[in-house]
């Protein structure tokens, strides 16, 4: 009769469980993942100043985190390593004094080789209000994520760089310009320049655009991949297109994928290619995911991972599964992940642990804008950059146990 | 201890007074007249110094009246000088929030009206508190911002219900019109407001995301000068001589806006902490402040319960000295209460309340504290249980008369078993004197 009772006293608190009211947020905090402080106006450690420091370009070589920031009209950008070892800020650069006048990273680092790094900028306006040249360069990291930049000169005068991939073998860069959105080819060694009005924004479109309160940052290609030969990216109105590198010749493919009423918004802003050769793109307009084969060119919709538009970074994970940041002003972003069977996970904004020389019992650091994503040459680390007045780095170690705590 | 003080005192100084009047050999005669009135002014002059002894007659509760659903207040009170009376809102916790103004001189407390009706606000556009201090310009025209602050605001993220809010808020005593001066940014709540009484500009703390507003209602001009702050939002903003305004940042350095120059300048240094205090306390900075103004002294009160003294500069961040702790905390850390509430008495002294949100130095109970900045002394003066007050929260409130004020509530025990419910009142307290209601 007892062990009755006992019973019936088990299976009573077993309902009661799952009765339970949990409704409240949880932070995505998992042990290993961790924060690094990069900016932190007036210090002696090596940090960003305020406002020069919106991390808009990241990439991980070995141990170190490359990044290039963005900063507020007027002022200048920086480049700077940090170490995932270490956890810290390894080495600045003021990038005025090597290039002047540059306001902004925009395009991510594309991988050389014998590591070396190539990235355009966005130049501030000139005194009297003349778009200023945008340049190319290099990045040199050392043995001990030292950085030596090198200047590789105005593509195009008057405009500046959005997007970049680079052909490695051929030692080509490819690009986009701003305000007027032309292809570019760029041979490295020779410097030689060839530019294409295949993807500009045509006099029409603009007047377009501008019915819609929308200028060159919400419909130019913010991102561009190389794949076998053909360079992938985004042109005005919502359209996917190709560059045939062989034939030099341009392919326009297919619409992105579009929510109705929003197809003015669309605009391809992230990138990354699986280990099977797939190719998954984020739009900003909605902030669908979607896949293209790049055999057939096949489009496949995979639908929002959360309810706001952008998608402003892409990387796999050793895990196999595609991490992402979704969402932005005047939300928050998410980071997310994706693959087959699972579908979409939302992780929300992260919150990790910022340990570093005065803060060393660690602080709590949320992610709530991001503006980058690149994963480690291993896989094992995801890294989120902030664009904010005050950036830092939010670094998810994939696959490490999460440990919620809840939102308060 | 300070019993014994003063008895030592008047000992050593009836010794000397008594070997004048009393030569061996002679007659007392007119010396005992004499003496008695010495004895007497020096007795008085003895009592002054020291005060007379607090009770419960020092310290009152006042009610706010036609809102039966008060459930709390969290900072939002002020005094305005003009009119030698103490603004207050009060919340339900939920969608309501009702605007009171205490006239000191007649001493009544009245409903001026609720938020929602007075600034116009649709169903939509609900506020669940006004979380920040209710300030006054030179005029005596009062403003304040509003805060999602509850469930549906904080919990459902990126507000699928669409809060719409964090709004600047503008009331003028004369005309009783309040004059909604809008927004700073979508889906964000305003935590707190200060202002420069020469220029009318209004700073501004956004929350969650911790943004810096500068806002000038005369010309319309919002200035948002980004993230300045860590996962928990810092929630007192404070103002100098001079009209500059100081926050602090992720490691607890003091932020000031140098409003000469129009931009930030950072401390270098942290604001003083105990070893060991946790990185949530000192992500969340500073909970209150009160100041002199005889003695250019701002006193401040810190998440990592220090109280500091700051001696702001025109240009650049000032010095900072610590006094220590808010409390003996025996075993416990030192860095443990939680003080969201200061004022700083005629007497110079300050008060503070201790405890609130399942944080007190004795267990269920609230205490107000008096701590004098020179000596370093503190004690506790008052304990109530929490089911008469479980927390107190202003800084800086003080009247023509030096009645200080706290905006206070009561709560259940940690058992959760008490049947007392949560209810706002306003606290009323003078170290030197009785109150009335």
């Amino acid at each position: 009769m007892k062990i009755f009772i006992k019973i019936l006293l088990v299976l009573f608190l077993l309902i009661q469980r799952q009765d339970s009211l949990f409704a409240q947020f949880t932070f995505f905090n998992p042990k290993e993942s961790f924060a690094i402080e990069v900016s932190l106006p007036n210090s002696d450690l090596k940090r960003l100043p305020i406002y020069r420091n919106s991390i808009s370009s990241m990439i991980v070589t070995g141990d170190y985190i490359i990044g290039g920031t963005s900063a507020n009209e007027g002022l200048t950008p920086f480049v700077f390593t940090a170490s995932l070892k270490q956890q810290q800020v390894v080495e600045v650069i003021d990038f005025n004094l090597v290039i002047p006048g540059q306001q902004a990273i925009p395009t991510g680092f594309c991988r050389g080789n014998n590591s070396t790094f190539y990235a355009g900028t966005l130049a501030n306006k000139k005194a009297g209000g003349a778009e200023g040249d945008g340049h190319l360069f290099n990045a040199e990291i050392g043995q001990e994520g030292t950085i030596s930049i090198k200047d590789l000169g105005i593509p195009i005068p008057g405009e500046g760089i959005i997007s970049l991939t680079l052909d490695s073998e051929k030692k080509i860069l490819y690009g986009v310009s701003y305000p007027s959105g032309l292809f570019f080819k760029f041979v490295i060694d020779t410097r030689e320049i060839k530019t294409y009005k295949n993807i500009a924004v045509t006099d029409k479109q603009k007047e377009l655009y501008k019915e819609y309160e929308q200028g060159p940052q919400n419909y130019l290609c913010k991102s561009l991949i190389q794949a076998d030969g053909l360079i992938f990216g985004s042109m005005p109105v919502n359209t996917i297109f190709y560059f045939d590198t062989k034939t030099e010749s341009f392919n326009i493919m297919k619409d992105i994928p579009e929510v109705w009423g929003r197809r003015t918004m669309g605009q391809i802003e992230s990138w990354a290619r699986s280990a099977n050769g797939e190719i998954y793109g984020g739009n900003a307009g909605d902030g669908q995911l979607f896949e293209i084969d790049p055999v057939t060119k096949n489009l496949r919709n995979l639908g929002k991972p959360i309810g706001m538009n952008r998608l402003r970074g892409l990387a796999f994970g050793d895990d196999g599964k595609l991490y992402g940041i979704a969402g932005s002003k005047p939300g928050y972003s998410h980071l997310f992940s994706y693959d087959e069977k699972e579908g979409f996970v939302d992780f929300g904004n992260p919150e990790f642990k910022m340990t570093a020389h005065g803060i060393e019992q660690g602080i709590l650091w949320r992610g709530f804008q991001f503006g980058t994503l690149a994963s480690s040459e291993d896989g094992k680390y995801i890294v989120m950059g902030e664009d904010e007045s005050l950036s830092q780095l939010l670094i998810f170690a994939v696959g490490s146990k999460n440990e919620p705590r809840v939102g308060e | 201890m300070e019993f014994f003080k003063i008895g030592d005192k008047f000992i050593i100084n009836m010794k000397k007074i008594l070997s004048y009047f009393f030569v061996p050999g002679k007659s007392p005669g007119k010396s005992i007249v004499v003496l008695l009135l010495l004895i007497s002014i020096i007795a008085h002059i003895e009592l002054k110094g020291q005060g007379k002894a607090i009770t419960k007659k020092n310290i009152t509760f006042i009610d706010y009246p036609d809102f039966p659903e008060a459930h709390s207040t969290w900072g939002s009170i002020g005094y305005n000088a003009k009119y030698n009376s103490v603004f207050i809102g009060v919340t339900n916790h939920h969608d309501k929030v009702g605007f009171y103004e205490y006239n000191a001189s007649l001493q009544e407390m009245k409903l001026k009206g609720f938020i929602n009706d007075l600034g116009y606000l649709r169903p939509y556009q609900w506020q669940a508190k006004i979380h920040s201090k209710i300030i006054f310009g030179a005029d005596g025209t009062a403003y304040f911002t509003t805060d999602g602050g509850e469930s549906r605001e904080e919990y459902l993220m990126d507000h699928p219900q669409g809060y719409v809010g964090g709004f600047f808020m503008k009331w003028n005593p004369a005309t009783s019109m309040m004059t909604n001066l809008g927004m700073a940014m979508p889906y964000e709540s305003l935590k707190d407001i200060e202002i420069d009484p020469a220029t009318n500009t209004l700073y501004a703390i956004t929350y969650p995301q911790a943004h810096f507003i500068v806002y000038n209602p005369a010309k319309n001009d919002l200035l948002d000068l980004g993230r300045l702050s860590s996962s928990h939002v810092p929630r007192v903003l404070f103002t100098d001589w001079w009209g500059n305004c100081y926050y602090v940042d992720w490691r607890q350095r003091l932020v000031k806006y140098e409003k000469e120059k129009g931009c930030l300048v950072f401390d270098k240094n942290s604001l003083p902490a105990f070893e060991g205090t946790p990185g949530a306390k000192i992500i969340t900075g500073i909970t209150a402040f009160a100041k002199d103004e005889k003695n250019k002294i701002i006193y401040i009160l810190t998440y990592g319960a220090k109280i500091l003294a700051f001696h702001p500069q025109k240009e650049g961040i000032g010095s900072v000295e610590d006094l220590g702790g808010v409390a003996d905390t025996g075993n416990q850390p030192e860095w443990g209460p939680y003080v969201p509430n200061l004022n700083f008495g005629n007497n110079g002294n300050l008060y503070y309340f201790v405890g609130g949100h399942g944080n007190y130095i004795k267990k269920d109970t609230g205490v107000l504290m008096e701590f004098n900045p020179n000596t370093k002394i503190r004690k506790i003066i008052y304990e109530f249980s929490s089911e008469e007050l479980a927390e107190a929260t202003g800084s800086d409130i003080k009247d023509k008369d030096g009645n200080l004020y706290f905006a206070g509530r009561c709560a259940g025990n940690e058992e959760g078993n008490s049947t007392v419910q949560p209810k706002a009142f306003m606290i009323k307290f003078n170290p030197e004197k009785e109150v009335q209601k």
